[in-house]
């Protein structure tokens, strides 16, 4: 087919194609959304058990507001990658919130250590968190996912990798706020472990589920 | 508003006006950024030939219009295109090399089987009414497919936008004809 002929054929088959809100405006909509699933577990949690049984100490608030914001720029930075021509400099921000949120969870380890003479590694193994925070991720990162299918996969695999960061940042508050750990080690290496192997598998198969629109079905 | 826009103030309007669905505006936006795109193409690869950069062209102008909704009309559209065509340059050089990772580049050979079937000096199709008649025998959606794939040997894509069907539909339509065309040509060479 010649491209003149392309041409007159999609201007024949032009419909109305409402632009997309800002990427700051739909990460604050997917943020109402996984920040009311993180209300719904923290008053069940407080329903079930004893608020006693959660610590709130500063590294504890600390840890948890790193990942709520890891999150929230993780959600920004993947709906900003399918915008042709946005701001890459917005992809850096949940790389830093993520070292952040380590060295906090390395240090709760360092002072654990002092307080307890041991990191812990060996005496609590984290099941639970890792099946509550595959549920929890899968729900929190369902509609991020159909977000980002609306916009022009450039870059799949980073996309999902963000998205993956995303929604599992969010999931591993509530694993965090559901089951308490004696332990900050455990909370890294399991918890960490778990973000980190979910986003990597995103990023290699992001290209199977971030993908130009068939235009024939347009 | 200005009387005499820039041209990438020009194209930002056309652009908002075909995402609310004129047709007129979007096809002038087409023809006025397609030399851009091709200029592009031909700066980034400059090796193409001629065609292969019309493929490219084509591809990026369908991406384009896939994604037109995340075009923001408040901004200039030439990044927003550029982007496009960038991407879209590196996944066609990502499928060229991975095609040429499957495929192995043969001389002409002047050698042939030895069975006297691969020494015939003559194209021999079997019969051709019989084909034609199997070919019209056809339901009209295998029909059209086998007629424009393998008789005016036209791309998937280009089929696609010629007749609506999606490619896996025509892909289906196409393998359903040719079990049809086997089926009824075999038959008529046992009668």
């Amino acid at each position: 087919m010649k491209t003149d002929e392309l041409i007159d054929r999609l201007g024949r088959d032009v419909t109305v194609a409402q632009p997309l809100p800002a990427p700051g405006i739909r990460t604050a909509m997917w943020t109402v959304w996984a920040v009311s699933l993180l209300l719904v577990a923290a008053v069940m949690m407080f329903a079930v058990m004893s608020s006693a049984a959660v610590t709130l100490t500063p590294l504890y608030l600390v840890q948890q507001s790193v990942a709520l914001v890891t999150g929230i720029m993780a959600a920004r930075a993947a709906l900003a990658s399918v915008i042709p021509g946005s701001n890459k400099r917005v992809w850096v921000l949940p790389a830093i919130g993520a070292a952040v949120w380590g060295v906090s969870l390395l240090w709760a380890g360092v002072l654990d250590l002092q307080a307890s003479g041991t990191l812990g590694v060996t005496s609590q193994s984290d099941w639970p968190c890792v099946v509550s925070m595959a549920v929890g991720g899968l729900v929190v990162g369902s509609p991020l996912i159909w977000m980002l299918q609306r916009g022009a996969p450039l870059t799949p695999g980073l996309t999902a990798f963000l998205a993956a960061l995303a929604a599992l940042s969010f999931a591993n508050i509530e694993a965090c706020l559901t089951r308490p750990h004696a332990f900050a080690l455990t909370v890294f290496l399991w918890h960490g472990g778990m973000v980190t192997a979910v986003a990597a598998i995103c990023a290699l198969t992001g290209h199977r589920w971030l993908r130009w629109p068939d235009l024939t079905t347009r | 508003m200005d009387e005499f826009p820039s041209p990438d103030e020009h194209l930002s309007r056309l652009m908002a006006r075909a995402q609310q669905g004129d047709s007129n505006a979007y096809v002038n936006l087409l023809r006025a950024i397609t030399p851009r795109i091709r200029q592009l193409v031909r700066a980034r690869r400059g090796f193409l030939g001629e065609s292969d950069v019309e493929d490219v062209v084509q591809e990026v102008l369908l991406s384009a219009h896939a994604v037109r909704a995340t075009y923001d009309p408040t901004r200039p559209l030439m990044p927003w295109l550029s982007a496009i065509v960038r991407h879209r340059l590196a996944d066609a050089g990502r499928q060229h090399v991975r095609q040429g990772a499957h495929e192995i580049g043969v001389d002409d050979l002047d050698v042939t089987f030895q069975a006297p079937p691969a020494n015939s000096h003559e194209e021999t199709f079997g019969d051709p009414d019989a084909l034609a008649q199997a070919i019209q025998a056809l339901p009209p959606g295998q029909r059209q497919a086998v007629e424009l794939l393998k008789l005016r040997e036209l791309s998937l894509k280009e089929a696609s936008a010629l007749t609506g069907m999606s490619i896996g539909a025509l892909k289906v339509a196409t393998h359903r004809a040719i079990t049809s065309l086997r089926r009824a040509l075999r038959a008529s060479d046992d009668e």
